[in-house]
């Protein structure tokens, strides 16, 4: 369904506004980071030689119990140096990053592949001129919700993680100090969100997640995007089950990884911090991976995919190709509805809608 | 220089186009005046009015139920919103020193920090039901998007800034909630005073008809 034009040009004009703003901002504040970092790299810089290496390297090292005895009351207070500490900081270093940037850049670079060899997957009937009624304004909500929660979790959450070696060659270290910090303060704040966001997913979506008859055989075909065979598939199919399990699973893992981090006041140790750090970025990495997937089908991967989450409806042959057990269903209980009766509905055009057809969610 | 600007001229120039835009579509929306009724009252005008800005803030049944998530959401965004920008102790600190030169007791971080959760919450999803929702997005204009994404921005580099250690944040923040404050006169962010106003209107015209309105 296309928008019509006043929409276009409404959507255009605040695009447009967006990224004047952003450009206003970077414009006028690219010479205040540039001035805090010409003042930083002026100042000498001067190597201390600390005594006291040696033997904080043989506290460290020794064979003695890591926890001692101390009057002061609080969690970890008797261990005099945390070794394990030096454990987890080496595999952030030299692990977690660079693998875990391989593997984002390896997905990417996988889609590209396979955009080249399969191009966009169309819809084979070509569209239809009927819809199917696919998701309430409610569902789409919860949807774009989380969408764009994860999103800056996403992107703040790597800048993080893969901003040193990514962003101090651009921005130098005083401007990655701010991205960082900005990161890290925004980072923190929006993850309970994500966690608001899981919540609502999970109750309004749960019921059709449910593994049915007919997933395992989509999974074994591949889901039909590999190969050229028809595979049926329920209102989910297979892949979007398991990934909403996934997101189920490894999002709760994440969220509740993330606060155990953001509040160090629960009282646990840093040996279990350091755990719940590597935790949260694997499920986090792994998560981004999904959904960079996911993002993929909806945009440039697959014709028709993202219509029922923007506009509510779906295209019937869309429907019949990719889900056809629910389609068939549909169509016998008479929800298909003329393309025009659609935009009727929602006042792009003036034709009637046929009597008995309701707006998607309106009111809801 | 541009960080002297925004925390020097720009401020006070925002500061008056704030306070001269909102007394002047007050004092314009005043001086419109109310055609005279010449019936007999059947009740109190003034109580009418008084009873129905205070009554409007609970929603009617029909609205708890249809409308639910708009509600809850709503209630987070103003509420959260209200916390932050009158309770949040730099917001006190910074209207103290520049505005009033009074400080009121701020509420505790975590107070702070769970207030902009519900803030962040209503907010992203009451825009959502906006565009989302096709009667609310027919209904919609460009200054209500523009409002909405001011509103949020402000919030944002707000909180991106929370930590206090570069200048730079803070003044994006300041820059923005100057933005907003120019802005804010000039568009249905009015609301924010004229709700008074609407709800009085109503309240007094049904009060003088002897209607619980």
């Amino acid at each position: 369904m296309s928008m019509p034009a006043t929409d276009k040009t409404a959507s255009q004009r605040l695009s447009f506004f967006g990224l004047c703003l952003l450009a206003v901002c970077l414009l006028l504040f690219s010479p205040l980071v540039d001035a805090e970092e010409k003042s930083a790299r002026e100042l000498p810089s001067a190597k201390v030689f600390n005594p006291a290496a040696e033997l904080w390297r043989d506290v460290r090292q020794r064979e003695a119990p890591a926890s001692g005895k101390t009057q002061v009351g609080g969690v970890e207070t008797g261990v005099l140096i945390n070794a394990t500490g030096d454990r987890w900081r080496q595999f952030r270093m030299g692990e977690l990053i660079p693998i875990g940037g391989y593997v984002i850049g390896a997905i990417i670079v996988l889609l590209l592949i396979f955009y080249m060899v399969r191009g966009r997957v169309p819809i084979e009937g070509g569209a239809s001129d009927q819809k199917l009624p696919r998701y309430t304004t409610y569902e789409r909500m919860v949807h774009w919700f989380m969408a764009s929660v994860f999103l800056f979790l996403a992107i703040t959450g790597l800048i993080l993680l893969f901003g040193r070696p990514l962003l101090i060659p651009l921005f130098g270290k005083e401007g990655f100090s701010i991205i960082a910090s900005a990161c890290k303060e925004g980072h923190n704040l929006m993850g309970p969100l994500f966690l608001l966001a899981l919540v609502m997913v999970f109750f309004q979506f749960v019921r059709r997640n449910i593994y049915q008859k007919g997933d395992l055989t989509w999974l074994l075909r591949g889901g039909g995007i590999i190969g050229e065979k028809h595979v049926p598939s329920n209102f989910f199919n297979m892949g979007e089950k398991t990934m909403f399990w996934l997101l189920v699973f490894v999002g709760s893992l994440i969220g509740i990884s993330g606060l155990v981090l953001v509040f160090p006041v629960l009282g646990l140790g840093r040996e279990f911090m350091a755990l719940a750090h590597v935790g949260h970025a694997i499920g986090a990495l792994l998560m981004t991976a999904v959904i960079i997937g996911h993002i993929y089908i909806g945009t440039v991967g697959m014709e028709g995919a993202i219509e029922g989450m923007k506009t509510g409806y779906c295209d019937l042959n869309w429907a019949k190709e990719h889900h056809d057990l629910w389609a068939t269903k549909a169509i016998d209980q008479g929800e298909a509805i003329s393309n025009e009766a659609v935009a009727s509905l929602k006042g792009e055009k003036t034709s009637t809608a046929p009597p008995g057809a309701t707006i998607q969610g309106a009111g809801k | 220089m541009i960080g002297e600007f925004i925390d020097g001229p720009l401020w006070y120039f925002s500061l008056t186009a704030f306070v001269i835009g909102v007394v002047w579509r007050i004092v314009s929306i005043v001086r419109a005046g109310v055609r005279p009724d010449l019936s007999i009252a059947r009740g109190s005008a003034g109580r009418g009015a008084m009873r129905t800005i205070f009554s409007r803030f609970v929603p009617e049944r029909t609205v708890t139920t249809r409308s639910r998530l708009q509600l809850i959401a709503g209630y987070m965004f103003h509420v959260g919103l209200l916390i932050l920008l009158f309770f949040a102790q730099p917001h006190i600190d910074f209207i103290a020193e520049r505005i009033t030169g009074l400080s009121w007791p701020a509420v505790p971080h975590w107070v702070f920090i769970v207030a902009a959760e519900f803030a962040f919450a209503g907010l992203i999803l009451l825009w959502l039901h906006r565009v989302l929702n096709p009667v609310t997005r027919l209904l919609s204009d460009m200054d209500d998007h523009i409002g909405s994404i001011l509103v949020f921005l402000v919030m944002l580099t707000g909180c991106l800034a929370l930590a206090q250690s570069h200048e730079a944040l803070r003044l994006i923040h300041l820059f923005l909630a100057e933005v907003f404050l120019i802005y804010f006169p000039f568009s249905k962010l009015m609301h924010a005073f004229t709700f008074v106003m609407s709800r009085g209107y109503t309240g007094a015209t049904m009060g003088r008809k002897g209607v619980n309105a």
